[in-house]
């Protein structure tokens, strides 16, 4: 087994990086994105100190153009990386419905939660729930940036709906972002947001909640 | 001599050929716009303001041929765009006709000026200027401001939540706000949208049908030609060489596919509209400005690029970490 100090090791830096890399240029892309919806000085967000910079459709365009690159940069590499690596935990299984509902069900009630593997169902299903949107709005983003390079004329309809999934997926975005965070309300969860920076998890808390997981590792290094 | 073709390689190649076949060549917006398109042309040494008539008839025929387009608003949907104090609503100035309006959608604009000590007006008919590259259509959020093949810019009202960001990218303020009206009325109370916006649609059906904008059919001093934009581009330049004339609308804002002649420079005209309307908040100017999207477009492609530069970049990085296990 990996670490030491009782500790597992749970994610590698480039996966911390590449995890933190979509976070930052996800939540940049949110701020620019509204931008460039006309709200910011609709609902005066412009006046508040610091912030009058939102109000600039240019600026807000520029911000969201250099974090569009640097998460679709992070989003194909970890998709091309861990299909490479054959790292396919993430991706949900067979009966992860049912599991995500006795889990919660757990977790609301304060009854024991089923054995984890590396993953909860409800982290792989929400994985790909993120996941599907985050491609839809890159395969979007593409078209309406393509668009933009020059005097492209593309048919006026297919961008009209390009540009609206580009809208209501970005709602459906900023919803998984939100439950995503949410998830640290459950104090267990905490440990997974602090293996995020440092890469491990307590050996403890990892026997006690991922007993799956570790099975498999110490089957493994043996 | 042989060559050894290395995955990495391969990949290498693969990758730039794809995106060398992706991103459209590096030429001027004339050039990337259908000459089969439409442009209008408009000398400025022929319009002299209808001065015989009480209604310019570029204006009077825009207003009745799209008369059944102009807004209709609900009474209870005009109030304040919370939470701001104001809500834009020309209903009640319907005969306004020296500015764009959701009613008046093209006007004259008379610019005096001073031509070798003497003082001259210039008259110049006023109305969207259908960019090639435009902001407007282009940054719209629902995607229903839309840039056509055949040239128009054109907006569906249908579905136009007023948000009036076209106005805001638009270098000359062009598409003008009417509340009560649209798909926002439906959510009230929320406080979303603003109503609709109205521009020139450059008689859109018209021109489908092979017909022309009605401007430029009343037009009596035919100061306004209306065609394939090869044409109007040559004849443009044409009567540019021949009488010195300058041209307006061809570089600005990226290309437009409206064109002025004019007898003086653009710069003194701008300057004289703006020395004329110094306490107007909106002016329509002859300025030159940048398009914004032209502005950016190496970081545009840049996002282009960022899928095959990931891809490369994880296949050597996995291949690596592979090794090392």
């Amino acid at each position: 087994m990996k670490g030491n100090n009782n500790k597992v090791y749970r994610h590698t830096k480039l996966e911390i990086a590449i995890h933190w890399l979509t976070a930052v240029s996800g939540i940049a892309l949110i701020i620019s994105g509204l931008g460039e919806m006309p709200m910011y000085k609709r609902y005066n967000i412009t006046k508040l100190p610091f912030l009058s910079f939102l109000g600039s459709y240019e600026i807000n365009l520029v911000i969201h153009y250099l974090f569009a690159s640097l998460f679709i940069f992070a989003v194909f590499f970890h998709i091309v990386y861990h299909l490479r690596r054959k790292e396919l935990s993430l991706l949900p299984k067979k009966g992860d419905l049912k599991e995500s509902y006795l889990v919660l069900k757990a977790i609301i009630k304060g009854e024991k939660e089923p054995p984890h593997e590396k993953f909860l169902a409800e982290q792989r299903l929400a994985y790909v729930a993120i996941g599907s949107v985050s491609l839809v709005l890159i395969i979007t983003g593409l078209i309406k940036t393509y668009k933009n390079i020059g005097p492209v004329v593309l048919n006026p309809d297919f961008l009209m709906i390009v540009t609206l999934v580009h809208t209501v997926f970005t709602m459906f975005f900023i919803i998984l972002f939100v439950l995503h965070i949410g998830a640290f309300i459950v104090k267990d969860n905490r440990e997974l947001l602090k293996s995020m920076f440092t890469g491990y998890v307590k050996y403890e808390y990892a026997k006690r909640r991922h007993p799956k997981w570790i099975e498999q590792i110490e089957k493994t290094s043996k | 001599m042989e060559i050894k073709l290395t995955r990495r390689k391969f990949l290498l190649t693969a990758g730039t050929i794809a995106v060398a076949n992706l991103l459209p060549p590096p030429v001027d917006s004339e050039a990337m716009v259908s000459s089969n398109s439409f442009a209008t042309l408009i000398d400025l040494t022929k319009c002299d303001g209808c001065k015989n008539y009480s209604v310019p008839l570029c204006v009077s025929a825009c207003k009745e041929a799209n008369r059944d387009k102009f807004p209709e608003p609900d009474r209870k949907m005009l109030k304040p765009y919370w939470p701001q104090k104001f809500f834009d609503d020309w209903s009640s100035k319907r005969d306004v006709i020296d500015r764009l309006t959701p009613y008046n959608w093209i006007f004259v604009q008379r610019i005096k000026i001073n031509k070798e000590g003497k003082e001259e007006e210039i008259f110049v008919p006023r109305r969207c200027m259908h960019c090639d590259n435009p902001p407007c259509a282009k940054l719209c959020p629902f995607g229903v401001n839309k840039k056509h093949p055949e040239g128009p810019v054109t907006i569906d009202c249908k579905l136009c939540f007023g948000g009036a960001k076209c106005k805001d990218v638009c270098p000359w303020g062009v598409p003008q706000r009417q509340a009560g009206v649209g798909v926002y009325t439906y959510l009230d109370p929320l406080p979303v949208g603003g109503g609709v916006m109205y521009k020139c649609d450059l008689c859109f059906d018209r021109v489908k049908k092979g017909q022309n904008p009605v401007c430029v059919n009343k037009c009596p001093k035919n100061a306004i030609s209306f065609g394939r934009r090869e044409e109007i581009f040559a004849k443009a330049d044409l009567l540019a060489r021949e009488k010195k004339l300058y041209i307006y609308g061809k570089e600005e804002n990226g290309g437009t596919s409206t064109l002025y002649l004019s007898p003086v420079t653009f710069e003194e005209l701008d300057k004289a509209v703006l020395q004329e309307n110094k306490e107007k908040k909106q002016v329509m100017r002859f300025h030159k400005p940048k398009n914004m999207l032209d502005k950016y477009k190496n970081l545009a492609k840049l996002i282009l690029l960022s899928p095959f530069v990931a891809i490369i970049s994880a296949f050597i990085s996995a291949k690596k970490v592979n090794r090392e296990d």
